[in-house]
């Protein structure tokens, strides 16, 4: 029965569209600003079901339609647009961009995504359109000075990884590393064997988007891993229309600094001087270093670097396979040379994207499958010996028969080595063969289906897979310095491989419905993770005294969670987001095992109340509140303290019985009560509009506090297996400002200007620290164990902690003269203070784009202020006694000539005259491109583009870069070169 | 329906659960096992006992450069290598060039305080040998060992090695009384974990330390001296110990138990020791086989394979190479460029021309100021080339880096010079004539000039001590035996931290407790002075 009458409703429907006269429009759909075609636009009769979708060309073709009918030609992006039907049989509609569309921007948040102007958390999404230009081989300098707390520190090696930062970490020993989601799989933050880094396999043309999630009320729905941010990295889609892009990119890196020491010539001075400070000192003695003089003229650091070549290079095809299913398949290759000798980056990837849809679109599959393949050639550091290479001695020597023909300290003529005396950094690196290679295959597919009988309900499951395997061999000729073992010239033949497997499983229901005034959604799930790790390293296999091959794995770490979210939106004015998550991991025990994170989050779109709605300056304001809760875990690997473990020895490690060496067995600490380490967050921020958006921005201020921190402290002696270990005690926190400001200054038919500005200002405290005792920390070359920093509480972490250096009448600083800062009349340890940190005090980012018709320009800076560097380079080398090497000569740095140092002397290392500000103005790229939009009589678009990446350093640091990783200390890092960039990209 | 409903509930609940028991993972390396599951095997309880003894030569489990302490660099935190820093390199004997290196600059130069590292790692390391015992006497219980079924035949084993880790706890506490004097007080019936233990003055820790060791000495399960394998404790070390405590108890107490000393040294020489033919096997890479072997009671093991370590025989023999002499070769290692030199009352000792062919005289004096002037400055200074990673035959080592040099913690010549001593110091059971003979056995050795009966005074005996068991980790116990370490009575060069020496506190014969272990057990009080 109920059949028949929606069979007759039917026919009802039908008739009077088959009684009235019909006809077919064409028409073609265009962008009013660049006159382009634009595909995709949706195409409908207002009222009707019936309606098209452009094609590429922008065509399309409507049938059956009446006079008087209203079309609605919409695109995402673009203001609609609606025509009446007056019999025309062709038409050309013009559609132009929405300024409001900033607004309109969906943000992931985890297991779900809201629109930007619902969101109620502190995020940031940098999409495709906003990333930096220029050489980013890595995915995350896409997004570096983009964004307001988040800092990115790669260092110059090729397919480098990154130390990234979200408002400064929250832990002291536990990982400070944020969480890094693609495509809803976390993934694990530490690298591989074989491979640049975690991230570096990634295409970064594949990436559609990075969300920055800052405070805990977005990140608390990832509970325990979330205290130091989160980062949702989303790939790229399928799309229904076929498109086809190209993009090259070919680069040319030269190194622009080197760490001043002396030349040749000064060289050749500065033995003069201290053979006299040593005839000075003892009249009789029968040294003459003169008589170790070379006689050549050698740069050792323009010996050991080159000129290093990049070619990135990236296609993707998008379009509906078998018309139905919306793909998108990337390949990238990349070829990256460093500026060290033969170090060098390649990697091929292909990533595939497919988005079909079934049973009337309820069913919505995501896929996203990618795999990874790199190839390095790894360099050895040898900074610090061409740092300190005689100047005066050649880079060959082609009498070394034995030597390959390099120079080297040789006790005879083409004999043995020189013990202790220093191995040819150039000979190190040519005659070293470090080859890794890494494979990865990631990806997840997602299923969402909206029930059919309660459309308001979807069920989404998320099935994650990441897996890994890296594979390097070390080989060092036989014929190599630095592979003289044991007075054999034996070489190196190592192997080390790792293969890692990271599961998820993901299921969760969202219910969405709206009540009058309410809209109400809520998320609940469970997710499964499980991640596996497995090494072998050979050891040098050349090295009878080498350590036996060994396996190790690494245990199963596995999460179990549930978590929830509600939105609940009154007005569309006054929003309330809440989530929980409960997270059970296997690194703590049953009873501490599960944690509860909570979070709130209010949010006011104040613009939408009467008194702001009609306001001309004000365009958007919106004020935002959130506070939660997010844990840590991370111990490096730490996974069994609260179980009794016992530890087996190496085969370097064994006590000898008799005659026979037995392996060790030995209990490991243990801390039954070992929890999570929790971080408090409290945001407030406002988001705000001016002048119909063209200024847009947001401003945030922080608090952050971490409790019962995973701490490695003191523990009572003789109770337990060592005498310090991982132990939740103490607290750090963290306090801070951010400014997020963009602009479009100038917006024209022909000229576009368009500006991001950020500046963030944080400062971390510990508060308390176990038992209130200082830890001292920070290692540093010149001293074995020698520390340069402190753990103190009241003071940020890692603050140096040094000798207060007394200086003469002329300013001079007295060599080993200190301050005697306790007054007890002893200079000792006692007398170390505290002095600045490496955290800067204000971080700014700026980024330009100016489009001027075809022309584009743009360029990125970012500034620090207030960080501070321990130069280790100086403070162990700059001294005018180590210009004898042991037995031959050494290089110093000419920083000798400003303290006129000439022993290491007692605690040298120590003093505060090392500790120099390292504020910087670094101009990261500029680039300028020119476009041609109808390519190819308009089958096409090309743009070509030519840019320098990294093209200058503003700082008073007088080391070699002032951005250094390592907390502040600088003992030579891979420079970063200067590169010339030549892009082109081209999409039909 | 409703079933089905049921059904996939129960389904669901059932997935969420067994997901929940995965949380409970155990380590899966072949290397790493949880404690049950590893005595499980009866093969397990040896190389257990291997971890306890090993703590005496590495300081962790993955090669030279691991560490199971924290608060100082991994290989400078080796037992034997802290224990020769506080007891020599405090002293007139050495003098280490590398002052950057944390905590040596405050003890060479005798201006110390309780953040020095090298402190902790002393502490830190005899505090953990504790621990392993602890853990190893539980692991062994009756209960624990009846639990696992373990054969009789295995049980009679352990037996023995429970004996054995019981000296080794006995030697660390034994440490930690002569040079902090005092300590946590942990045994096998305190709890793992945060315990604090109670705090023994040096008193309380004499008592245990002789109470156990005479227990043992008269316990059939510890073997008889020279009677064990090698690298394993016996009644000859029980022996030692008892006799160092009872020769310094009138340093420690104020009362003299010279005549105990006495009775103990006896015990030694009755166990069948005999001096090494050559002064220098002793300090040599096959000192475990060579003739040496009959005169080490104890050594700490190091070889460069199996037992890779930066203690005391690789520090010493590779800093024993000068900075102009580059004399690496000739000692078997590539050497560190001049870290170790003598001060010049070392050289002093050795001046008079009697010394001249005494093979204890391996002073290197060539073209070097005796006089250290400026520590960083490697070329003054005398060096010694006493201790060799060459065998007696000649060859290297297996290492040029890591020795195979074992050092030798006790030796029968030194309990030649503690009977002489106490003989001086009118103790029974020995006589001077005795007394002289020992000392000159000594002498004959080493090839010097013997002795006469009116030169056998104690002002005789802490010089010839120096001049025999220098750089053998027992200066600074000797010369606070002999009134000269702390005051003004002896100064040597760099003392108190004056290039020609000066009076230090009297509150130095103690060292101070590790800042943070007092901070991490309250039970603890600082020393006198610091």
């Amino acid at each position: 029965m109920k059949t028949i009458y929606k069979k007759l409703l039917f026919l009802f429907l039908l008739l009077p569209i088959s009684v009235l006269a019909q006809s077919t429009l064409n028409g073609v759909v265009l962008d009013k600003a660049s006159g382009q075609p634009l595909p995709g636009v949706n195409v409908v009769v207002s009222g009707a079901s019936k309606g098209a979708v452009t094609d590429f060309d922008g065509k399309f073709q409507l049938s059956k339609v009446v006079k008087g009918d209203k079309i609605v030609f919409s695109f995402i992006g673009f203001k609609s647009e609606t025509i009446v039907f007056s019999n025309q049989t062709s038409i050309s509609v013009s559609l132009q961009e929405d300024a409001s569309v900033l607004n309109e921007v969906v943000v992931q948040v985890g297991y779900g995504s809201v629109k930007k102007k619902d969101a109620t958390g502190s995020i940031t999404t940098i999409s495709t359109k906003e990333f930096n230009k220029g050489a980013n081989v890595t995915a995350e300098n896409l997004l570096n000075g983009r964004v307001a707390g988040l800092t990115i520190n790669t260092s110059g090696a090729p397919g480098s990884g990154s130390e990234i930062r979200i408002r400064g970490g929250a832990s002291l020993n536990a990982s400070n590393d944020p969480l890094i989601v693609i495509d809803g799989l976390p993934i694990d933050n530490k690298g591989s064997v074989g491979a640049t880094s975690i991230i570096s396999s990634i295409n970064p043309a594949t990436i559609e988007s990075f969300t920055v999630l800052k405070d805990a009320s977005a990140t608390a729905i990832y509970g325990s891993r979330a205290s130091n941010g989160v980062i949702i990295i989303t790939t790229k889609k399928g799309g229904k229309n076929l498109e086809v892009e190209y993009n090259v990119q070919l680069g040319i890196g030269k190194r622009i600094n080197q760490v001043s020491v002396f030349s040749a010539s000064d060289f050749r001075n500065i033995v003069q001087i201290r053979q006299n400070q040593l005839v000075a000192a003892d009249p009789t003695t029968g040294v003459n270093l003169l008589n170790s003089l070379g006689t050549a003229n050698t740069n050792w650091q323009d010996e050991i670097y080159r000129t290093a070549e990049m070619v990135d290079q990236s296609l993707s095809v998008k379009g509906n396979l078998f018309n139905k299913i919306p793909s998108r398949l990337t390949i990238g290759k990349t070829f990256q040379e460093g500026l060290r000798l033969t170090n060098q980056f390649e990697r091929n990837t292909v990533g595939l994207a497919m988005n079909p849809t079934f049973f009337n679109d309820n069913l919505k599959v995501r896929l996203n499958a990618n795999y990874s393949n790199e190839k390095n050639r790894f360099a050895d550091g040898v900074e610090g010996s061409a740092i300190r290479f005689d100047p005066t001695q050649p880079v060959y020597n082609p009498a070394n028969t034995n030597y390959g023909g390099y120079f080297e300290y040789t006790a005879t003529p083409n004999g043995l080595p020189v013990i202790n005396a220093p191995w040819n950094p150039v000979a190190q690196l040519m005659q070293t063969h470090d080859h890794g290679t890494y494979r990865r295959t990631f990806g997840n597919i997602e299923l969402d289906y909206k029930l059919p009988f309660l459309p308001e309900l979807r069920a989404v499951v998320n099935v994650g897979y990441d897996n890994s395997y890296g594979d390097r061999m070390r080989t060092v000729d036989f014929n190599s310095r630095s592979a003289y073992i044991n007075n054999v010239l034996r070489g190196v033949r190592e192997n080390q491989t790792e293969s890692k497997t990271n599961k998820l499983f993901d299921g969760y229901l969202v219910y969405n419905k709206n009540f009058s005034d309410f809209a109400f959604e809520a998320t609940g799930g469970y997710s499964y993770q499980k991640f596996q790790r497995e090494t072998y390293n050979s050891f040098n296999v050349l090295n009878p005294n080498s350590e036996a091959p060994d396996v190790n794995n690494f245990g199963d770490q596995v999460l179990v969670s549930f978590f929830g979210r509600t939105n609940l939106t009154f007005k569309d004015k006054y929003l309330m987001t809440l989530t929980y998550r409960r997270d059970g991991s296997s690194v703590f025990s049953p009873e501490n095992r599960w944690g509860n994170f909570p979070s709130a989050a209010l949010a006011w779109k104040i613009k939408e109340e009467t008194f702001l709605k009609d306001s001309k300056v004000f365009s958007d304001l919106k004020l935002r509140l959130g506070w939660g809760i997010t844990g840590q875990q991370d111990m490096g690997g730490a996974n069994f303290l609260y179980l009794e473990p016992y530890s087996l020895g190496n085969s370097n490690s064994q006590y000898v019985f008799g005659t026979v060496p037995t392996t060790l067995a030995v209990p490991t600490f243990r801390n039954v009560n070992i929890k999570w380490e929790e971080t408090t967050t409290a945001n407030i921020g406002f988001d705000f509009g001016f002048f119909n958006n063209r200024l847009t921005g947001s401003v945030e201020a922080f608090s952050k506090v971490s409790k019962n921190l995973l701490s490695y402290a003191a523990i009572s002696d003789g109770s337990n297996f060592s005498n310090a270990g991982f132990q939740n005690i103490g607290s750090l926190s963290s306090k801070g400002f951010e400014i997020t400001l963009n602009a479009a200054i100038v917006k024209t038919n022909d000229i576009n200007w368009n500006v991001n500005f950020n500046a963030t200002k944080f400062e971390r405290r510990i508060d308390e620290l176990a038992l209130g005792s200082d830890v001292l920390t920070g290692g540093i070359g010149g001293g074995t164990g020698g520390t340069i920093q402190i753990y103190s509480q009241g003071y940020t972490p890692n603050s140096f902690y040094v000798f207060k250096q007394l200086y003469d009448v002329n300013g001079m600083p007295i060599q080993g003269a200190y301050a005697d800062l306790n007054g007890d009349g002893i200079i000792n340890n006692s007398d170390r203070y505290i002095k600045y940190n490496g955290d800067p005090d204000v971080t700014f980012g700026f980024a330009s784009n100016f489009n001027y018709k075809n022309f584009d320009f743009s360029f990125n800076l970012r500034a620090n202020l207030g960080n501070h560097i321990y130069n280790n380079i100086n403070s162990v080398s700059a001294y005018y006694s180590l210009v004898q090497n042991n037995t031959v000569l050494g290089n110093i740095p000419t920083s000798v000539l400003d303290t006129n140092f000439i022993q290491p002397g007692s605690l040298g290392t120590q003093s505060d005259i090392y500790i120099e500000n390292a504020s910087f103005l670094r101009m990261d790229n500029i680039t300028l491109g020119y476009s041609f939009p109808n390519w190819l009589e308009g089958k096409a678009s090309l743009r070509i583009s030519a840019g320098v990446q990294n093209a200058f350093v503003l700082t008073k640091y007088s080391g070699l870069d002032p951005e250094i990783t390592n907390n502040g200390i600088d003992n030579t890092i891979y420079p970063r070169p200067r590169t010339l960039l030549f892009g082109a990209n081209i999409k039909f | 329906m409703k079933n089905l409903f049921k059904l996939s509930y129960l389904a669901l609940a059932m997935f969420v659960l067994s997901c929940t028991n995965d949380l409970n993972t155990i380590p899966k390396d072949d290397d790493q096992f949880l404690s049950d599951e590893f005595f499980s095997s009866e093969s397990s309880y040896k190389q257990g006992l291997a971890g306890v003894y090993g703590n005496l030569s590495l300081t962790g489990t993955q090669g030279a450069g691991s560490s199971n302490i924290s608060g100082i660099d991994a290989g400078t935190s080796q037992y034997g290598r802290c224990l020769w820093y506080m007891q020599n390199l405090s002293t007139d004997e050495v003098i280490w060039s590398y002052e950057n290196d944390p905590g040596t600059a405050d003890i060479q130069r005798t201006n110390w305080t309780a953040s020095n590292p090298i402190f902790r790692g002393m502490y830190g390391r005899a505090m953990f040998q504790v621990a392993l015992v602890n853990e190893y006497l539980r692991q062994t219980s009756e209960s624990k060992l009846n639990s696992r079924g373990v054969s009789s035949a295995t049980r009679a084993e352990i037996q023995k090695y429970r004996a054995e880790v019981r000296v080794l706890r006995a030697l660390a506490y034994y440490h930690i009384m002569d040079m902090f004097g005092k300590a946590a007080f942990v045994t096998e019936n305190d709890p793992v974990g945060d315990y604090r233990g109670p705090q023994y003055d040096r008193q309380q820790l004499f008592n245990f330390i002789e109470s156990e060791l005479l227990a043992l000495e008269n316990d059939a399960n510890l073997a008889n001296a020279r009677a064990n394998e090698f690298g394993r404790a016996d009644k000859g070390l029980a022996w030692m110990i008892l006799a160092k405590m009872y020769l310094n108890h009138e340093s420690y107490f104020g009362s003299a138990k010279y005549n105990e000393c006495v009775t103990y040294c006896n015990k030694v020489i009755g166990g069948g020791y005999s001096l090494a033919t050559n002064y220098r096997h002793n300090f040599m890479a096959d000192n475990n086989t060579n003739s040496a072997k009959n005169e080490i009671i104890f050594p700490l093991q190091s070889d460069g394979r199996t037992t890779q370590n930066y203690g005391p025989t690789t520090v010493i023999i590779n800093g024993q190479v000068g900075s102009m002499e580059g004399n690496g070769a000739s000692l078997g290692v590539g050497g560190w460029g001049g870290a170790l030199r003598v001060r010049k009352q070392f050289g002093d000792k050795f001046a008079d021309a009697a010394f001249a062919n005494d093979a204890r005289k391996t002073l290197i004096t060539t073209g070097r100021n005796p006089i250290i002037t400026t520590i960083s400055d490697r070329d003054s200074g005398y060096i010694i080339t006493k201790y060799s990673n060459k065998t007696s035959t000649g060859a290297n080592g297996s290492d040029q880096g890591f020795v195979d040099t074992d050092f030798p913690l006790f030796r029968l010549g030194d309990v030649y010079l503690m009977l002489a001593e106490c003989q001086l110091r009118g103790a029974t059971g020995v006589t001077a004539a005795q007394a002289l003979g020992y000392v000159n056995s000594l002498r004959t050795r080493a090839n010097g000039q013997t002795i006469s009966a009116t030169d056998l005074t104690l002002d005789f005996i802490i010089d010839e001590r120096l001049r025999e068991l220098h750089w053998e980790g027992h200066r600074r116990q000797d010369l606070i035996r002999f009134g000269k370490f702390t005051g003004g009575s002896y100064n040597w060069a760099w003392k108190g931290n004056g290039v020609n020496g000066i009076a230090i506190p009297a509150h130095f014969k103690l060292f101070p407790l590790p800042a943070e272990s007092v901070a991490a057990n309250p039970n603890l009080t600082q020393n006198t002075g610091y």
